[in-house]
């Protein structure tokens, strides 16, 4: 039974007692002498609560059902106006269901807009996470390290390369201050300043050297300001981030630097034999020459002077072919004491110019190798050049040619009593453009010759070739190739 | 030959080049000596204490810079110009030039002419005075 029923017993029970002690009163009733009429007036009495109670009853049961109609209505306001069904109530609730219906109607419209605002804010996050998960795939793929900070100094992203330079986990990095993330102080201020400049055009490109990457590695750093926030923003002054780019040219400077040492040796050596030239043909020219012996010796000198510019021309050249594959070998068998015989012969003058003794020890009368013979040459006149060149006036330069049959090979053993050679420098010693520091003033160089020898001892011919030294003492420097099998 | 002639001192390992070098400064009729190596030099330097040095700057053990310092240091050469040859462009730097008495450099490849032309500025009397 509802509650409401309760109550219409209760209304009942009530208005019998209250009929009951209404008609005692009105008719003056004692209760002392009412006697016969007590069951008069209790039986009204009784009669008129049920009346009562059957009254509220009838009205109670007809709101219960008016409410849950009114609750089944409001149940449906979710739905649309065309399925929503009509209501009308027959005890004056129309007003407060067209009420309810307005706000209703009111908070549906509300709660649309907000759904459409849901899905749209659903469909951008979901555009924009594909978007930064675009600019995070593109940025990694670059090899340049990138860092973009915002207005806090915080780290907003960064790329797996700038992760590795720097030495930082991506993950964790982010919207952390840059300070605690890298760890140069430089470049910590360099990002600092250009936000703090505000200068949305602003890009600056430094070179900064970072010591934390363990080497001593050159960066190219640009830094570049994205346009300052809205005025009225919590943002502090200054631009609201800076996409810092590093790119790591320290190779690009090493061969640069390499090309500018090249071009400069290569002038610097060719201007030696040059020098002696142009002097000895001015000294022609201008008749300076005391007699015709001195003619004769002015002339011997230019065409020494010219063949020496020829092989060092010969040497630039040749390293590139061999390296290229241009160059075509030609293999005959050749007497390798002849060839040696030429080479002394060629370097005979320039080493008498210095009053160095070059000695030809004397060796097996044959001895042949398969091997190509201009370019075998210009390796031993390299080798002795070099001796030449790195041996004081007055120094000596042996050259011993021996075979060795157990390993099937022709040695050609270059000694000088030169400079020497630092140790550390041994295993660079035959490396592209190398030159020994310490040389560098003595002579010039290109830094070639020797790795022209390299290839075409090792690569051409499947020789090898080894050298040992001494500060102040000499160098020795041995030259290994396979005998002809016909020998 | 006339012993009132500037004497000349002129250091190079290529024989090629004081050979000729030193038959032009004859032939202009200075007093020349050579050396063929900066050690050499600075020995007939304080012995002979020339009125002007020409040497070459790459030379073995003691470059040529290195032979005009210790010329400047020691006492009896420390006044003496120096003209330096190079087929390192100048390659020589302020504090080269200040801790050495290099008066002027010449860049291979170079005339014989312009050396004497060099040598007669340099040992004509103001600049001996300037020196």
């Amino acid at each position: 039974m509802s509650p409401l029923k309760w109550v219409s017993l209760g209304i009942a029970a009530l208005g019998a007692v209250l009929i009951a002690t209404l008609i005692v009163v009105f008719t003056g009733t004692h209760w002392d002498r009412a006697g016969g009429d007590l069951g008069v007036i209790l039986f009204c009495s009784v009669v008129a609560g049920l009346i009562l109670g059957m009254m509220h009853w009838l009205v109670t049961g007809r709101l219960d059902a008016e409410i849950r109609r009114l609750a089944h209505h409001f149940d449906a306001l979710e739905a649309d106006d065309e399925q929503r069904p009509e209501f009308h109530s027959r005890y004056g609730f129309d007003e407060v269901v067209a009420a309810v219906n307005r706000h209703a109607d009111d908070l549906r419209g509300r709660l649309l807009d907000q759904s459409v605002d849901r899905r749209e804010m659903e469909v951008r996050l979901r555009i924009s996470d594909a978007q930064r998960r675009h600019l995070e795939a593109i940025l990694n793929a670059l090899s340049d390290a990138v860092i973009v900070t915002d207005a806090f100094n915080e780290v907003a992203l960064a790329n797996e390369a700038a992760a590795d330079l720097l030495g930082f986990d991506l993950e964790p990095s982010l919207h952390e201050p840059v300070e605690r993330v890298v760890r140069d102080a430089s470049l910590v201020n360099l990002i600092k300043d250009a936000r703090e400049s505000g200068d949305a055009g602003l890009r600056r490109c430094v070179e900064q050297r970072l010591d934390e990457t363990g080497r001593n590695a050159i960066y190219d750093v640009s830094l570049s300001c994205v346009a300052s926030s809205n005025p009225g923003d919590s943002a502090p002054p200054g631009a609201s981030g800076v996409v810092t780019i590093l790119r790591d040219v320290t190779r690009d400077r090493e061969i640069a630097e390499t090309k500018s040492d090249f071009v400069s040796n290569v002038s610097h050596e060719l201007r030696t034999p040059l020098s002696s030239i142009k002097a000895y043909m001015e000294m022609l020219i201008d008749g300076e020459a005391p007699d015709d012996r001195s003619r004769a010796e002015f002339y011997n000198v230019i065409q020494g002077e010219t063949n020496r510019l020829s092989r060092l021309i010969d040497n630039v050249l040749n390293i590139s072919r061999i390296e290229s594959g241009v160059v075509r070998i030609q293999r005959e068998c050749i007497e390798l004491p002849a060839l040696v015989r030429e080479a002394v012969d060629i370097l005979h003058a320039q080493a008498r110019a210095k009053r160095i003794e070059l000695i030809e020890e004397p060796g097996p009368a044959s001895c042949r190798v398969l091997a190509d013979r201009d370019m075998l040459l210009q390796a031993v006149l390299n080798v002795v050049g070099n001796a030449i060149k790195y041996t004081p006036a007055g120094g000596t330069i042996t050259i011993n040619l021996g075979v060795d049959p157990e390993a099937h090979r022709a040695r050609v053993v270059v000694r000088d009593t030169g400079v020497g050679i630092p140790e550390t420098d041994l295993p660079h010693l035959f490396d592209k453009f190398y030159r020994v520091a310490d040389h560098k003033n003595l002579a010039p160089g290109t830094g070639l010759g020797l790795n022209l020898v390299k290839h075409v001892v090792e690569a051409v011919h499947g020789g090898s070739i080894d050298v040992t030294s001494t500060i102040g003492i000499g160098s020795t420097f041995t030259l290994a190739l396979p005998i002809a099998d016909n020998e | 030959m006339d012993t009132q002639q500037p004497l000349i001192l002129l250091v190079d390992d290529e024989s090629h080049i004081l050979h000729v070098v030193d038959l032009k400064l004859a032939n202009a009729g200075y007093r020349v000596l050579t050396a063929e190596d900066g050690e050499e030099g600075l020995a007939a330097a304080i012995e002979h204490r020339p009125n002007l040095i020409i040497t070459d700057y790459q030379m073995p053990f003691m470059t040529g810079l290195e032979l005009c310092v210790a010329l400047k240091r020691h006492e009896a050469t420390a006044s003496i110009p120096a003209l330096m040859l190079t087929a390192r462009g100048s390659g020589l730097d302020d504090d080269d030039l200040e801790q050495t008495n290099i008066a002027a450099v010449l860049s291979k490849p170079f005339s014989p002419r312009e050396i004497l032309a060099k040598v007669q500025d340099l040992l004509n009397p103001e600049s001996l005075e300037a020196a």
